[in-house]
């Protein structure tokens, strides 16, 4: 009968297949011309890979797998792999606010930083504007001495009377050459107008401090390469690297200059984890509330669940009515639910308090905002458990039970004994799967609590409802400080328990066996 | 011998209408608010006092409300990710289960152990790529829904694998040995054979993955700064997670109006996905 197959060979099916090829491999070969005209060689590259590897997948003779796979394992590679590489490798690095550009970036802003206003703090009245060649150009008049200077990126020269002009009150208003520039253009250069320097030709130079105003400037900070250490010429102190991304005075390692750079810290993020009290406090307070969070979600939603499901068992009436109004929770997008439920906590409006007479401020006790975090994650969780629950019910032969029952046992002994055994076995990867998925249920403590109450344990940044995942969130993304690299030595701790535990799970479940 | 409404049916009606109650008080909270003109979720009393339908004229009418285009993109990016998804993940789904090849054991464990990995932990990575992505083609870089899209198809193929692949090894390999024989090749057996039997537990993947991309929250909430570009999940955040004032009527109707084709597609699809879920359950 398979001869009727043969449709899907010959002229058409090779038509189908390299016209899409095709169709990529354009799209590609743009992006890759686009990549190299921003000269994003990276990208370039890592797309050429792609491009590289689809065709070869395609186009050879053998290499079936290859053929089904090569799609999925592009995108695979580029959006999952790579960035979870990117985050193991952070967890290795001092990477924070203060220490997040390359060690050259944070130089620059050294050098840039490091001026001081001369002794006598030399003012300039300042005439700004551009040159025909659109390069900033400048009169500088000593608000003292009264010498007028022509000024430029290039250097300074002394200006006559002849090519400027002044209005009434004597402030210069024009120059031969230099056209002045308007409100907006000022409004919209303002970071470049800052970084202006004019140099005097003695080492200082003139820095504009707002549209008509100049300071001199002496550069006091200098950095010597050889040595690889920064010197403070005004103050007379050395700075040293200190092997942390940041360079500190020679004499006292406390002083340190801001920027600092990211770099290799090794397990330092892992060792203050464990280590350090002020984290670690926060760190295992966390811990347990996540195995304890994830345990009680997983406990109440199958107890009540199962419940449910042992209930709807026999063909009571409105059971149909039960099933479909009972999985409401499941099939409400969940973001929706929990942000209505944050809504119902509310202190002042919110419907709870209402009802029951109340003046709960739920999310500022740690212990009630707990409770309420499992009182939602059941709300959302029960109507899964009683699905899978009911699912595994109808598996058991009905055989087992009757057996029981001619035995004499009673219709509880019956469900201790034989049932919920049985049950266990079934579900026993699913609820396994359960933990982790609710170890790792961002949505519900972020849109529910937000963590909160923070009061609780450090007062920073864990809350009493904080899970790792939460809590490594905020730790990167935070308002405060951000600490990528610690963020992702927590998700690192994350990845092995979860890992462990999955991977325990499906030996147990023997699904490696079959594979 | 059947007891209809005996003393043992009681406590299965206890149970049922409790539950019953608990979960139809934030659903009926939800529909009264949203027809109630003040904008509070729920004032002095449960009971509905003012009837309007304000709330609802506000989304479509309020500028700075742009609602229609968020349902807009939560439906192109959630059907675009679920089409995609589905493709790539049947088509490898189908060489992990069908195909021996070297590196299938290592490459299926590899699959599922960095799924595992909280994966929005690498949310900077991903970040700093995308805006590397915008300079050079804004259509799929930061921001674009489209860009999106590319990162949850990357992040669907280890879910998807392991969800049809335990359906396909249910399939006999007698049909496609069959097959082969009478002169089938590979991707022979893919399209005509596997898809076919295949269909209905894609289309179960696809709602999953459709209902999971539409209640996608964080990635959404950092890419998507333009209002007008907003998913609904982000959108309709707004009204409520502000630090400043919460209003709770639109975002009720806009919660009611955004979940009823989701209600109704689940609803309809509950036989299969049901079976989709306890498929990994019950075979053990």
């Amino acid at each position: 009968m398979f001869y009727k197959l043969a449709g899907l060979r010959g002229p058409l099916a090779l038509f189908l297949k390299y016209g899409f090829l095709g169709a990529a491999d354009a799209a590609l070969i743009w992006l890759i011309s686009a990549a190299i005209n921003r000269s994003s060689f990276i990208i370039a590259g890592v797309v050429a890979a792609a491009l590289i590897f689809l065709n070869y997948s395609f186009i050879t003779k053998g290499a079936i797998p290859l053929k089904f796979l090569s799609v999925g394992l592009i995108f695979f590679s580029i959006f999952v792999v790579t960035p979870t590489g990117y985050t193991i490798l952070m967890s290795t690095f001092n990477f924070k606010t203060g220490n997040e550009i390359v060690k050259t970036a944070a130089l620059r802003e050294i050098i840039n930083n490091g001026i001081v206003s001369d002794a006598e703090g030399t003012a300039y009245d300042l005439f700004l504007g551009k040159t025909s060649n659109a390069k900033y150009a400048g009169i500088l008049e000593n608000q003292v001495s009264k010498e007028v200077l022509y000024a430029d990126e290039s250097g300074v020269r002394p200006a006559t009377e002849s090519e400027i002009s002044r209005d009434i009150s004597g402030f210069i208003t024009g120059a031969d050459g230099i056209k002045s520039l308007t409100d907006e253009e000022f409004a919209n250069a303002d970071a470049e107008i800052s970084a202006l320097r004019f140099p005097l030709g003695d080492g200082s130079f003139a820095a504009p401090q707002g549209s008509n105003v100049a300071a001199r400037l002496i550069q006091s900070v200098f950095y010597d390469p050889v040595l690889d250490q920064i010197e403070n010429r005004v103050l007379g102190i050395t700075y040293i690297d200190n092997g942390n991304g940041n360079f500190v005075a020679k004499e006292d390692p406390t002083m340190r200059l801001d920027p600092g750079w990211r770099t290799y810290s090794g397990p330092d993020n892992f060792k203050s984890l464990f280590l350090d009290e002020k984290l670690r406090d926060p760190f295992i307070k966390v811990f347990i509330w996540t195995i304890a969070f994830a345990f009680l979600s997983v406990a109440t939603t199958f107890a009540v669940g199962m419940a449910l499901a042992l209930a709807l068992e026999a063909p009571i009436k409105f059971r149909r009515f039960y099933r479909g109004f009972l999985i409401l929770p499941y099939a409400i997008p969940s973001f929706m639910s929990i942000l209505i439920w944050r809504g119902l906590f509310n202190k002042e409006f919110g419907a709870i308090n209402t009802i029951l007479g109340l003046d709960i401020d739920w999310f500022e006790s740690p212990w009630l905002a707990k409770f309420a975090v499992i009182l939602v994650n059941l709300w959302l969780g029960f109507p899964y458990m009683y699905l899978i629950g009911s699912g595994a019910l109808q598996s058991i032969p009905a055989e087992l039970e009757e057996a029981a029952s001619i035995d004499g046992a009673s219709e509880k002994q019956t469900f201790y004994t034989i049932k919920l055994p049985l049950l266990m076995q079934i579900l026993g990867p699913l609820l396994i799967a359960s933990f982790a998925f609710n170890f790792n249920n961002f949505n519900i403590i972020y849109l529910l609590t937000g963590g909160g109450p923070t009061n609780a344990i450090d007062g920073e940044v864990a809350g009493a409802t904080d899970i790792l995942i939460s809590y490594a969130y905020k730790t990167a993304f935070g308002s405060n400080v951000q600490d990528l690299g610690l963020s992702s030595a927590i998700s690192m701790v994350m990845f092995v328990i979860v890992g462990t535990m999955s991977m325990y799970t499906l030996k147990k479940s023997k699904v490696m066996d079959t594979l | 011998m059947s007891k209809k409404l005996g003393r043992n049916d009681l406590w299965r009606h206890v149970l049922a209408i409790s539950l019953v109650l608990f979960t139809a008080f934030p659903i009926y909270v939800v529909l009264v608010t949203s027809f109630d003109p003040t904008g509070g979720i729920s004032s002095s009393s449960l009971l509905p006092v003012k009837f309007s339908l304000d709330n609802y004229i506000l989304l479509f009418t309020d500028p700075t409300v742009p609602y229609w285009a968020w349902i807009k993109n939560s439906l192109v990016i959630a059907t675009a990710t679920a089409v995609t998804s589905v493709a790539i993940g049947a088509a490898a789904a189908f060489a992990f289960s069908r195909l021996r090849f070297k590196g299938r054991k290592v490459g299926l464990k590899a699959l599922l152990l960095i799924q595992v990995f909280p994966s929005f932990l690498s949310l900077t990575a991903i970040y700093v790529m995308m805006e590397q992505v915008f300079l050079i083609t804004p259509t799929f870089g930061l921001g674009s829904i489209w860009g999106l899209y590319l990162i949850y198809i990357g992040g669907s193929l280890g879910v998807n694998v392991w969800l049809l692949k335990g359906f396909l090894d249910s399939i006999p390999l007698e049909l496609d040995e069959s097959a082969r024989l009478d002169g089938a090749s590979v991707p022979q057996v893919f399209w005509l054979i596997f898809l076919p039997l295949a269909a209905p537990v894609l289309a179960v993947i696809g709602v999953l993955s459709f209902i999971g991309t539409f209640n996608e929250f964080v990635l959404a909430s950092l890419f998507l700064q333009d209002v007008e570009r907003r998913t609904v999940a982000v959108g309709l955040q707004q009204f409520v997670g502000g630090q400043f004032g919460e209003t709770w009527g639109p975002f009720a109707a806009g919660s009611i109006i955004a979940s009823v084709p989701l209600v109704i597609l689940f609803l309809s699809m509950q036989r299969f996905i049901i079976g989709g879920l306890t498929a990994g359950a019950t075979k053990g």
